[in-house]
């Protein structure tokens, strides 16, 4: 069940940095866009650049940030002050990592269940993107996956037997 | 002070603590946030607190889809991609193929390696642990003093923090709502002077010591041909990159994605043509541990901001501004105490950490003892306007945050590149960096002394 979780948050991972490589792929055809325009309009033509740049960074990266939470969690990734732990027993280390990965898990399904809350409201709302007038709920989905499955991880790390130094 | 100041106060210490006891920094921030609004809302009723929840329906989602910070992950993937694709020791064998031949030159390569490193990277530990694996082993055969080595290599590493593109500079900008592009103009010659002084150090210790660093054997000219053509690449991506955001030409993102796309491609070539380059396993570690630095920063900006909204609602900083602003202090001894006061936080926290949970308290404070929003160069205590003391200030904050990487008795980056070099005593890496940590003194005098430092490069570009 363990090796499923972190399988998943591997894969999410990676789905995430390939929609990271996307943003790239399309910032060079936006670049592109914009220095064959320059030269369009020196002869009195016009190229467009991509519409909508800005929104579609803004979701795509909304999306794969978030798919990136689980994974960084089954690598302990996130930031701690290591430093006045050395001094007390192995056993107070332990104590403190099962207390902080409840937290973990607690907080993460509450950004989760806050978050199919947001994705109902915008739904509702027929919020959309500024220029490229898409919908925004389906952006959700993913975070609200990620928060999900970062929960489960955080579970599986309270039944632990090793502090993590 | 009020009761709700208290409140404030409470938490802050709060915070400290659950931080001392290696709680997640964005769990730790989160939790005082929650908890202490919730505490706010029995003491003060109109404070409700199920309409401060509801703000976490879209919270999150806000900070991730939010444009400015969509250059984060961007920023974090070219530097793995970069490290993945060895562009780390094209550009060490590069440099050193220029300054190796010179007594301490493969030392003085190694930080301007870094300072390349670091302008892809933005991150300093990432910065000191790439470069120590590709530079320590040169150094080591070259029988560079193994306090030398690790010195540089953990001095050497703080310059990815400062030369831009950072992602420090991004959250710098993003905190106190300066100018990104103003940030990284301001941040060009200060990280030049730095790179310039760790030089300098090197060249003044193996002067004075000359057995500190034999001169090398020169290399091959075929390996220094090589070298030199492989270099070529590295540095029209870097430099693209670097020239583009400072002459205003990119806004980041923008920057961030084609520096991307130039390296990925880079990489992909070279390894097309089969010499080594970026293979498919070494692009999905780089997404990997894209994904864990991403979060991990994410993470941090979210607890960021839900502190942040404690905070202002106990009056936290406001009140801390006004008793800097009438403390009765002079201006320049409460600059230095903050200075000071990052020194000693940056021993044991990490940048970004520091940069989020501390900087809403200074930048209120500094405002109100420069004179107000509004205060002019002529009737400020420091000599310039509130926006350019966002820069200039943020410049120092920044340079004073890598100082406490390098500062005993924990200095993370002194841990990094120890840790690396197998056999060499840390009191050695630590005496190793006390003469760069000098410079440092001398620059963060200078930039102190000289605000035009900071100031000239965004002044002539205007942003």
């Amino acid at each position: 069940m363990k090796r499923l979780l972190y399988q998943s948050a591997s894969g999410l991972a990676v789905l995430g940095g390939v929609l990271a490589l996307l943003i790239a792929v399309v910032t060079i055809v936006n670049v592109g866009g914009f220095a064959i325009d320059k030269v369009a309009r020196l002869f009195g033509s016009h190229f467009p650049a991509i519409l909508g740049y800005e929104d579609f960074v803004g979701l795509t990266v909304s999306s794969a940030a978030l798919m990136m939470f689980p994974y960084c969690q089954t690598r302990y990734g996130h930031v701690a002050v290591d430093v006045f732990m050395n001094l007390f027993p192995s056993w107070f280390g332990r104590v403190v990592d099962v207390v902080s990965s409840t937290l973990m898990t607690v907080l993460a399904v509450f950004l989760g269940y806050m978050m199919v809350r947001g994705l109902l409201e915008v739904q509702s709302d027929n919020a959309m993107s500024a220029i490229l007038g898409w919908q925004l709920w389906p952006f959700y989905i993913p975070g609200i996956i990620s928060m999900f499955l970062w929960a489960l991880i955080c579970m599986t790390q309270i039944f632990e037997r090793e502090a993590h130094v | 002070m009020s009761e709700r100041e208290l409140i404030g106060i409470g938490g802050l210490g709060v915070l400290f603590f659950l931080l001392a006891l290696r709680i997640p920094v964005g769990l730790a921030m989160i939790g005082v946030g929650i908890v202490g609004n919730f505490v706010l809302s029995i003491f003060f009723p109109f404070l409700r607190f199920e309409p401060y929840l509801q703000q976490f329906k879209s919270l999150l989602w806000g900070i991730v889809s939010n444009y400015e910070l969509s250059v984060v992950p961007l920023f974090v993937l070219m530097g793995y991609l970069a490290s993945q694709a060895n562009l780390s020791r094209d550009l060490f064998q590069g440099v050193n193929a220029i300054l190796g031949r010179f007594r301490g030159g493969v030392a003085m390569a190694a930080i301007g390696a870094c300072a390349g490193f670091g302008a892809v990277c933005g991150s300093s530990l990432a910065t000191a642990s790439t470069m120590g694996r590709v530079a320590l082993p040169e150094l080591r055969r070259l029988n560079y003093s193994p306090r030398l080595a690790t010195g540089t290599l953990a001095a050497g590493g703080t310059l990815g923090i400062l030369i831009p593109p950072s992602v420090a500079l991004v959250i710098y900008a993003v905190t106190v709502e300066a100018s990104i592009i103003q940030m990284f103009q301001a941040a060009i010659i200060p990280g030049l002077i730095a790179v310039v002084f760790f030089m300098l150090v090197i060249a003044i210790q193996v002067r004075l010591k000359p057995e500190l660093a034999p001169i090398a054997a020169p290399m091959p000219p075929a390996e220094r041909k090589q070298a030199l053509l492989r270099l070529i690449p590295v540095m029209s991506i870097f430099g693209a990159i670097i020239l583009g955001l400072g002459a205003g030409l990119f806004t980041p993102t923008p920057a961030a994605g084609v520096g991307v796309f130039a390296i990925l491609a880079y990489g992909l070539f070279m390894h097309w043509r089969g010499k080594e380059g970026l293979s498919l396993t070494g692009l999905k570690q780089a997404l990997r541990d894209t994904s864990v630095t991403s979060s991990m920063i994410f993470f941090i900006l979210l607890g960021a901001e839900v502190l942040k909204g404690f905070f202002s609602r106990a009056g936290l900083p406001a009140f801390m501004a006004d008793a800097a602003a009438h403390s009765g202090l002079d201006p320049w001894l409460v600059m230095v105490l903050m200075l000071f006061a990052l020194i000693v936080l940056g021993c044991f926290m990490e940048s970004l950490s520091m940069i989020v949970v501390v900087i809403p308290f200074f930048w209120p404070a500094l405002v109100n003892i420069n004179g107000g929003d509004f205060a002019t160069a002529a009737t400020a205590a420091y000599g310039m306007g509130a926006e350019d003391l966002k820069i200039w200030f943020g410049i120092l904050a920044l340079i004073v945050v890598e100082l406490g990487l390098i500062t005993p008795p924990v200095g993370l980056n002194v841990f990094i590149i120890n840790a690396l070099a197998d056999g060499v005593p840390m009191s050695q890496t630590f005496r190793g960096v006390m003469p760069f940590f000098a410079a440092e003194i001398v620059r963060i005098s200078l930039i102190i002394f000289i605000p035009a430092l900071t100031l000239l490069v965004p002044t002539l570009l205007g942003g």
